[in-house]
């Protein structure tokens, strides 16, 4: 160092080949950029959805007809299981890190998020995570016992002389969360440090722009609800290869132990998995209504309420393991409580497009069907923290039924709103939205003849995660419509893939600011640049590039009125 | 490409103030932290949870010899000071001390695994009692073991700053890796302390 001079230096540089990080593939490897983390994230997660749509119709052809033959039971468990984690661990997680990756640093003002390398290092272990999972398939010993992977079943043995899962299936699912879940802390570490430390000048917590509050909240859920998760697979690993006996009863352990575990962590995850669609939906709204958003400070504050409720209702996934009924009250009434928050928001959405000059473009559409699925699955959520109806219902297709129209009516439409949303800032191009149309209302009308009848199968007793059914149940027309419209859905997804594909060929181009929005990731380049930036701006109201654009109107003058 | 990050993040703090006394790195520090804690938490609850619900075992453990957890308590402790003590040397810019402050940190941390190791081996090949002689064993190794994994991590994480500070790698100004080396050493001694009462004390008032 000390002997070379600068000129010695300048021609070395010249000359010397391309560095690995500096070619198109090392670039993408190498990057710390967190616009290009975040399409990976993206990308990775809707590839995952791919995969795990496909488990999907395996499990609807199976079950489309009575004494169907298409599966064997083994094999239909293991469908079944990675269908439900892949969807919710390697779809929904991640496709909403990537939005949150890319937009909360455009919409903060900021140039990246707090910790780049650390952002990468999340990134790669949710992908070779999520491909340690998938790749049980190859041994033949796909996890098996659920999405909940409930103990005992999920043991080596449950007890004496009674083998429940003797090979590596529960290993692959354990330590696979385990290795997202630190991918997911990484993560949600990232996005609190950066959404409180690096907002622009003048961009105080009340000038937020709501998709940030409800990614802030997500993240915080993350990072107190997954400990859950990482404490109770440990356990169980410990009890399946080191003699312990948590889960087995016969020796003084307790199988309830993993459902409390499992829950305290898995109900806030719902929380997690819907908050960030919530943001999505909120951005969406008063955009294509041009009017800002109606009751910004409820539609925030509900949701640090459900995130801070959503700590306490885990049991009500647990009325039927004969809990004391003070206990069933008190999570029957938390759960009640939870429809509060949800339904403020739900009544804000209303008032936000309530008299506005509506624009029916794709990224609308998708956002209104939310609303109105989502209804549907908050509704019979509440049927479900009844207890007595839970009794009747619990582990029917009528939690079936709920589950799907939250997180596919509800996170997946928003998830699709928000890609036809930020598309144009994520490429420079416009989506078609003819064939986005197209899209919607296949994957609507798809969603509601998959899902609706699943409903009254549940009231008709038709127990979830059956293998077969007997035709003489009276459920064999309502099973198949229900794979019929699951098909109706997979036509949707691939009309989405053609318009991706035709888009980025051959898409209008977009411009900076193709929807006349409000925030700050309007202001920049489509694509931006890497820097986002040239000078961080600085924000007078909840609407920073609305004011840019209309000085005249601009909301900080009528904020100055009142 | 070559644009480092914390370039544009140091930038964006200096112009604009934003960041306060704390850097960022703290604050990822302190929330990293909090969901460690959650994890002891979630562990101290299900210990609890199967010591409420446990009706068969003796919840206790096969000797009530206190002399080692009180003993390895006192070394904990007393590393925490020496940690102190290591901070403070290279928050004035003293190298030498932080040299020390370290080395005596991790020598008492060792010190704890050794003694932990001891009580384990004792445990298991004198008395009998492993992870899968009794509830109560699955939940006192489990927890004794967590915590112990973490003291060695904890332990390494300091050995990794003793390297970096012998070869010059901090200043007055630059050093974080050291700080955070410290809060995550004095957040597994708090936990300790959390332990090794519910182990080794609360079995001995019932």
């Amino acid at each position: 160092m000390a002997t070379s001079t600068i000129g010695e230096r300048a021609t070395t540089i010249d000359v010397r080949r391309k560095r690995f990080s500096e070619t198109y593939i090392g670039e993408w490897i190498t990057t710390t950029d967190h616009k290009q983390l975040g399409l990976m994230y993206l990308i990775t997660g809707f590839f995952f959805f791919v995969v795990g749509g496909m488990e999907a119709l395996l499990i609807r052809t199976q079950l489309a007809l009575p004494n169907g033959k298409v599966l064997d039971p083994d094999t239909y468990n293991q469908i079944f299981t990675m269908h439900g984690t892949t969807m919710i661990f390697l779809f929904v997680i991640p496709v909403l890190s990537g939005f949150g990756n890319y937009i909360v640093p455009l919409m903060i003002g900021a140039r990246d998020m707090a910790y780049p390398r650390m952002n990468a290092f999340g990134f790669w272990l949710l992908l070779f995570g999520g491909i340690f999972m998938q790749s049980s398939f190859l041994f033949g010993q796909a996890p098996n016992g659920g999405w909940f992977m409930y103990a005992p079943l999920s043991e080596l043995a449950a007890g004496h002389a009674f083998q429940a899962t003797p090979h590596m299936n529960a290993d692959f699912w354990l330590l696979g969360t385990t290795l997202l879940g630190i991918s997911s802390i990484t993560g949600s570490l990232n996005f609190v440090v950066t959404v409180f430390k690096l907002r622009a000048p003048g961009m105080s917590i009340n000038r937020m722009p709501l998709f940030t509050w409800m990614i802030l909240v997500m993240s915080f859920l993350l990072l107190f609800a997954l400990p859950s998760l990482t404490v109770a697979s440990v356990l169980l690993l410990l009890d399946r290869h080191m003699g312990a006996h948590f889960y087995q009863y016969g020796s003084g352990g307790d199988p309830l132990l993993w459902q409390h575990l499992f829950w305290s962590f898995g109900h806030p995850e719902v929380y997690i998995l819907i908050l960030p669609a919530f943001g999505i939906v909120s951005e969406i709204l008063p955009v294509f209504s041009r009017k800002p958003i109606f009751g910004y400070t409820f539609i925030a504050w509900s949701g640090v309420a459900i995130g801070f409720l959503s700590f306490t209702v885990w049991a009500h996934h647990m009325f039927a393991v004969g809990l004391p009924s003070i206990a069933q009250a008190f999570f029957a009434t938390s759960t009640t409580l939870i429809a509060i928050p949800t339904a403020v928001k739900i009544f804000n959405w209303l008032a936000t497009i309530w008299g506005g000059k509506i624009r029916f473009n794709a990224p609308m559409l998708f956002a209104l069907g939310f609303i109105a699925m989502f209804l549907i699955g908050g509704l019979n959520g509440a049927a479900l923290a009844v207890v007595p109806f839970d009794y009747q219902i619990t582990d029917s297709y009528f939690v079936v039924a709920h589950i799907h129209y939250v997180l596919f009516g509800g996170t997946a439409l928003a998830v699709f709103a928000g890609i036809y949303y930020w598309f144009p800032k994520f490429t420079g191009k416009l989506m078609d939205d003819r064939l986005a149309k197209w899209h919607f209302w296949v994957t609507f009308i798809g969603l509601n003849l998959t899902f609706f009848p699943m409903h009254l199968m549940g009231i008709l007793g038709m127990p979830r995660r059956v293998y077969t059914y007997p035709a003489n149940l009276g459920w064999n027309d309502l099973n198949a419509m229900a794979s019929v419209g699951a098909f109706i859905i997979g036509v949707g997804v691939i009309l989405f893939m053609i318009n991706i594909i035709k888009s980025l060929k051959a898409g209008q181009a977009a411009g900076d600011d193709p929807w006349d929005a409000y925030t700050l990731e309007w202001d920049t380049t489509s694509p931006p640049k890497k820097y986002n930036f040239l000078e961080i701006p600085v924000v007078r109201s909840r609407r920073p590039f609305y004011d840019k654009k209309y000085p005249d109107i601009a909301d900080w003058k009528n904020v100055i009125k009142h | 490409m070559s644009v480092a990050h914390g370039e544009q993040v140091r930038v964006l703090e200096e112009e604009h103030g934003q960041v306060g006394e704390r850097s960022l790195n703290w604050w990822g520090m302190v929330f990293f932290i909090a969901s460690e804690a959650l994890i002891f938490a979630n562990l101290i609850a299900a210990y609890l949870y199967l010591e409420i619900r446990n009706n068969n075992d003796i919840w206790q453990l096969p000797h009530s010899n206190l002399f080692l957890p009180l003993l390895n308590t006192a070394i904990l402790l007393g590393s925490s000071v020496s940690v102190h003590f290591a901070g403070t040397g290279i928050r004035k810019g003293n190298v030498r001390q932080l040299i020390i402050g370290l080395s005596v940190t991790i020598f008492l941390g060792a010190c704890f695994l050794v003694g932990l190791a001891y009580e384990w081996t004792s445990l298991i090949a004198d008395e009998h009692f492993s992870i899968s002689s009794s509830i109560f064993g699955s939940a006192f190794f489990t927890l004794t073991g967590f915590h112990g994994l973490h003291v060695t991590i904890g332990a390494i994480f300091l050995a990794v700053c003793l390297v970096r500070a012998t070869k010059g790698h901090f200043s007055k100004q630059q050093h974080f890796a050291v700080q955070a080396a410290e809060m995550y050493w004095h957040f597994v001694d708090v936990v300790w302390l959390f332990v090794v009462t519910l182990v080794y004390f609360v079995p001995l008032f019932r």
